[in-house]
This record gives structure tokens, sequence and C-alpha cells, in this order.
């Protein structure tokens, strides 16, 4: 739902880092989202290529690295791996009571610059 | 040329937060992230708490995407309030609450709220440097909405159910809320209240002297 505000701060960070790094353009930015970060990639991908306009960033490709989400069971233990966007209950004992342990990630991995 | 970069994307936001909450610390002012869908009754729970004579000095951050009526029904009740408008947005972020902590009497406060845009969803992911996030939701809104919305759920230290008055009118499960919301954070506080009523504000206020106490 915040996708636009989630873009922006995409962009200052690569911007800034690009400069500091003396490199005046950035091709491509590579990006980690998970599951259930509440942010949906489509509309992501729509509002960076939005945004970026003018920066130096202008022309870069988004690419999105979509994370599952994985968890442990409080009350059998189980280690479970899924590719829903929530997990309600352990899949192995359908406790509710489990620890996400991926699936929340809003990470910038690295970039492309020149 | 490829660079690592390796930052969250909210970062810029992270590092404010943490600014904010250092000068939370130093004035010695505790801060709840007060959060709810629409209508659920923030602004009423806080005029309840303003109008019981208690010796807790409490100042109010209003979020709103528009407006100034939030702040307006807090002032009334003599508590130091600042709006925040959104222009749209749908939370608070850390550097919206930086902005304008210098309207704020913080050295003279014993908590801040920060009453942020009604939204189940957004808020849960921004912090702003709050001790703790309260969730108020009001059981006209059903009793499936723990798993519905369980990132809000998991993230608050307390949950407010406002409207008990309202409870025999509708079909609400009570105890469907209670179980869902426990089993997604079993650590979490829960209060039944009616701001209408004021039935279970006592107990309320008497946790947040508690609470307060520790900074």
């Amino acid at each position: 739902m915040h996708e636009v505000s989630i873009a922006l701060n995409l962009l200052e960070i690569i911007t800034a880092q690009c400069r500091k790094e003396g490199y005046s353009r950035i091709d491509a930015v590579r990006i980690k989202i998970g599951r259930a970060s509440g942010i949906m990639p489509d509309a992501l991908a729509f509002a960076f290529e939005a945004t970026k306009g003018d920066t130096i960033a202008g022309n870069a490709l988004l690419e999105i690295e979509e994370v599952p989400l994985t968890g442990n069971c409080r009350d059998c233990g189980a280690v479970f791996t899924t590719e829903a966007e929530y997990v309600l209950a352990c899949p192995e004992c359908a406790s509710q009571s489990f620890l996400m342990t991926a699936g929340r990630e809003l990470d910038i991995i690295d970039m492309e610059v020149s | 040329m490829k660079v690592k970069v390796a930052t969250k994307i909210l970062e810029a936001n992270d590092r404010i937060a943490v600014e904010n909450r250092r000068l939370f610390d130093i004035a010695g002012v505790f801060v709840i992230n007060l959060m709810s869908a629409p209508g659920a009754g923030k602004t009423s729970l806080l005029e309840k708490t303003l109008e019981q004579k208690t010796e807790l000095k409490i100042g109010v951050i209003e979020g709103d995407i528009a407006g100034t009526d939030d702040a307006e029904r807090v002032e009334r009740l003599g508590a130091p309030v600042v709006q925040i408008n959104t222009g749209g947005a749908c939370h608070l972020d850390a550097n919206m609450i930086y902005e304008v902590l210098g309207e704020l009497p913080l050295d003279t406060l014993d908590i801040l709220v920060i009453e942020n845009v009604g939204n189940l969803v957004c808020p849960a992911e921004f912090k702003v440097g709050e001790n703790m996030k309260v969730m108020l939701l009001s059981i006209t809104e059903g009793h499936d909405k723990p798993l519905k919305y369980p990132l809000m759920f998991q993230e608050s230290s307390a949950l407010v159910l406002n409207k008990i008055d309202l409870v025999p009118y509708t079909n609400v499960d009570m105890e469907k809320i209670r179980k869902d919301a426990l089993s997604l954070n079993p650590g979490l506080k829960i209060f039944e209240v009616s701001c209408r009523t004021g039935e279970g504000i006592s107990e309320w206020i008497a946790w947040l002297k508690e609470i307060s106490k520790k900074t």
C-alpha cells in the first residue's frame, strides 16, 4: 500500500551511494522483497518506474527477488517454508504460534553503475 | 561495474527513528504509537484518558491525511498537541515526527501518544521512535481481524478492544479475538473498554501509569 514511499527511499539510497562511489549512472538495481513484507512487487516496480524520472537512475532496471516466508513452530518445532504471502498456522501441526524467520525483507542487494 | 549496497530500504527511516528515540529518552518521555483502522476510536480513547484527572502529563501528535478535527478535540482537554497532515500518505514516518518535536514540551511530559493514520496495514511497517506500539480494535470491525491483519497484532505490545458496550447488538465472538490475537502474539496485553460508557478506562489508565514509570 505504501510502495511509492518505498520506491522513493530506494532511489534516495542508491543515487547517494552511486555518487559517493564516484559513478554517474545507475543501470540496474537488485532488491529482495519478502512475501510477508506487505509490499507487492508489481506495485513497487510500477512506483519505481513512475518516480525514477530524471534521476541518475532514470534508465535503471529494477530486478526483484522474492523471498519466501519461512518459520519455526513454537509447538511442534517444525521448520517450514511456504510460497504463501501469510501463514496463519504451522503447516505441520496447525498451531498458530510460530516465529517467522524470513519473509519480511525489504533490502537492496547491489546495483550496476557506470 | 557492480556495487554492493546491502542496505535495508527503510534504513533512512529507521535511523531517524533511532534519533527520535534518543531525544525521547533524554526528555524522559514514554512514547506510544497508537494504531487502528479509521473510526475505531483512537481519538475517543485519548479524550477519555485525558478526561480522567490523573497526575499523568500526556502530549499528543495527531496524524491524519487531512484536517485538524482530532487535534482540536484533544486540545480542548488541555493536552499539548501537534497535528501532522500527511497529505495522502497512509502512515506516519520517523521524519514527519522528527520535524514536529520542537513544537512539544517533551521535558514536561510523562507520555507522548502518536496517533497514527487510521489504517491496519502500513503504520505497522514504519518505526517512528516509539517505546511501544498499541493497537486499538473496535469490536464492530469483527472477530476475523487478527487473522486478516496479523502484522499489526504481532507488532503491538497491547491491544485495546473498544466499543464493548455494543457486544450485545452484534455477533462478535470476543473469545475468538482474544484467542487469535494471543496466538499471533503470546505476550500481548489486552484491554476491553468502551469509550462511550467509560467502562474499562481505569484499567487502561492504571497500565499507562505503570509503563510510564519505566522511563
